[in-house]
């Protein structure tokens, strides 16, 4: 009686002190290169910084006393903003380079759950996270097509915030180059007030986005032991020999 | 001051002449063309071109067109209080049509305007304040039988140089604003065969209407325009990077109610819906009623009125963020993206709890079965 013989399904998991350790045969595999990693971890400082100086400009929630002239905080919030933004452009120039330079499980095509077996487990990963057939989820080394599809959408929401930003950015110095790049874009959507009210509502899809992918890396270590979130800090996890993975 | 003069600007007579007459002094006169270089940027020796230029002008032939607009333009453009040489030379260049100030009426007023068009063709400038409404054959605005659109297009064809005053000539303005019933258009839509300068603003300040012409008169052009057809030597900054609050700004100070404290200090206006941001305009430098203040000086934010489509994208104007169409007027950005955002944590909070509960409720079944397949407890391979 080995853990060979058993199906590949994910075996039942308890939590806390009941849980079973792991047991059977497993290996290391490399998912996530440096790149990759520190692109990670970089952007979401960054994310975390644009958001919260994001909110205080769209609406300054504290105010200072006194005379102007010993007061800077909405400019530093902005220097803040603006700083942290470049950061976060810089880790995006990385991450496309790397969808080019990086492994199978970085690649461009590697976003996009585009073959119809995807679509079926995708439907698959939904009804796990819903509890309706909790033991049928599809078992992927690198991105389910669920976290391909949720993390392409935030980086296309990233550049649309970048976008939108630059247009705001670059109407403070009309011969600057921010403003030849990206006022295209203004008549575009409508006016400045479109920009502006776009990149206000993107900050929220962020906040939406945060706590659910925070808890779902997390639950996916504690429910399936994946090591998902070594796998973002070290570079790869240890996945069960036994298991036959869609993305082998 | 100078009042409008009952002895009109001859033809033949050259602008140095005409102000001579009027008991313009060159001093002055050399004050005025100061003025213009300054407000055009151009550096300080294009003083003497300017007032060369100018000085030698004979009378320039004007059409000015009032289509669909109430005339606030008109009013901000000829009667200041205080009428400026600036404003004398809009008053005595504007005499071949103008209908709310020329002295002709019915007939003899369309009359002119043919006369005018046919005498200077090719040569005149011509000035348009009011939108072109195109709907329904643009029934909406007809001048002696004719339609604004037939209007505008007959005296553009033989116009110089076509300039757009005003928001409603620029985009249409606030009959263009949703659902714009009339399909009322500005005329850069209508005139699309030769360049069209918009003076945006509703109403524009006077001075640039003027500038405008000055340097249209001295260097036989039309100024540099931005993207949306506007002059750069007005439009190339924003309020906010030019408004006298910016330090309030920029310190964190900000009104939050009109008539709170900080209203009092004179704080920055950006919480209770200013679009100086937002907005390209030299009201802070120009001001407005011969230099005396500017809706911001006066404690009112700035709404925005400039830029093209303000009534819908500026709107609500005490508001930094425009309404979510649908959604009803108490909807806020905001509101909703905190609580969907709570409603993500929540869920998250829910799930696990309901995987929790899910768990518990797997382990008493499995207490009941017997188990299989389960390797022993602690053992390891």
């Amino acid at each position: 009686m080995t853990a060979l013989e058993r199906p590949p399904r994910a075996p039942r998991m308890h939590l806390g002190s009941e849980a079973q350790p792991p047991t059977g045969k497993y290996q290391w595999i490399y998912l996530w290169e440096l790149p990759i990693r520190v692109m990670h971890w970089t952007a979401a400082v960054a994310i975390v910084v644009l958001a919260t100086t994001g909110l205080y400009i769209g609406k300054p929630f504290f105010m200072t006393g006194g005379e102007a002239s010993s007061h800077y905080l909405m400019g530093w919030v902005r220097f803040l903003h603006f700083s942290a933004a470049a950061v976060l452009v810089t880790t995006g120039i990385v991450r496309v380079y790397w969808l080019f330079a990086g492994n199978r499980f970085e690649r461009l095509a590697a976003l996009f759950p585009i073959r119809p077996r995807d679509w079926a487990n995708m439907v698959k990963q939904v009804k796990y996270y819903l509890m309706i057939k909790p033991g049928d989820a599809p078992q992927y080394l690198g991105h389910n097509p669920l976290q391909q599809l949720s993390y392409t959408g935030i980086y296309a929401l990233t550049a649309v915030m970048v976008v939108t930003g630059f247009a705001m950015y670059g109407q403070s110095n009309p011969d600057g180059m921010f403003y030849r790049l990206f006022q295209w874009l203004v008549p575009l959507l409508g006016g400045i007030q479109i920009v502006r009210f776009i990149h206000h509502v993107s900050t929220w899809i962020f906040l939406i986005f945060i706590p659910i992918h925070v808890y779902l890396a997390m639950r996916g270590d504690v429910m399936e032991r994946s090591g998902t979130i070594s796998s973002i800090i070290s570079g790869g996890r240890f996945v069960r020999s036994d298991v036959k993975y869609v993305d082998e | 001051m100078y009042f409008p003069s009952s002895r009109p600007w001859a033809d033949g007579e050259t602008l140095s002449e005409h102000l001579e007459r009027r008991g313009v002094s060159r001093r002055d006169f050399l004050k005025f063309c100061g003025e213009m270089t300054a407000v055009l940027g151009l550096s300080s020796a294009m003083t003497p071109k300017v007032a060369a230029a100018l000085a030698a002008m004979k009378r320039p032939s004007v059409i000015w067109l009032q289509l669909q607009e109430c005339t606030g333009c008109v009013e901000s453009v000829l009667r200041t209080g205080n009428p400026s040489i600036g404003d004398l030379v809009l008053d005595v260049i504007s005499l071949d049509y103008q209908h709310t100030i020329m002295a002709a009426a019915g007939h003899q007023a369309e009359n002119a305007l043919q006369q005018a068009m046919k005498d200077n063709k090719g040569e005149y400038l011509l000035l348009v304040t009011g939108s072109i409404p195109l709907n329904d054959d643009g029934i909406y605005l007809t001048i002696g039988g004719r339609t604004a659109k037939e209007i505008l297009v007959d005296a553009a064809k033989g116009a110089k140089a076509v300039i757009a005053v005003g928001a409603c000539a620029h985009w249409g303005s606030v009959q263009a604003a949703r659902p714009n019933p009339t399909g009322a258009v500005g005329v850069s839509e209508v005139v699309t065969d030769k360049p069209v300068v918009n003076i945006a603003g509703c109403p524009p300040i006077s001075d640039v209407v003027t500038a405008t012409i000055v340097h249209y008169l001295t260097f036989g052009n039309i100024p540099e325009l931005d993207y949306d057809g506007r002059p750069r030597f007005a439009y190339s900054s924003r309020i906010h990077d030019q408004c006298p609050r910016r330090a309030n700004f920029d310190a964190g100070q900000f009104v939050e109610e009109f008539d709170d404290e900080a209203a009092r200090k004179g704080y920055c206006l950006y919480q209770v819906g200013c679009k100086g941001p937002a907005t390209f305009s030299p009201c802070p430098i120009f001001l407005w009623n011969s230099g005396t203040s500017w809706p911001i000086g006066a404690g009112h934010p700035c709404i925005g009125c400039t830029e093209r489509h303000f009534w819908d994208t500026m709107s609500p104007f005490y508001k930094r963020m425009p309404d979510v169409a649908g959604f009803g007027i108490e909807s806020k950005v905001d509101l909703i993206g905190a609580a969907l955002a709570a409603g993500a944590v929540a869920g998250v909070a829910a799930h696990a709890t309901a995987t929790g509960v899910h768990q518990i409720r797997e382990r008493r079944r499995e207490r009941e079965l017997p188990i299989v397949n389960q390797p022993p407890s602690g053992k390891k391979e």
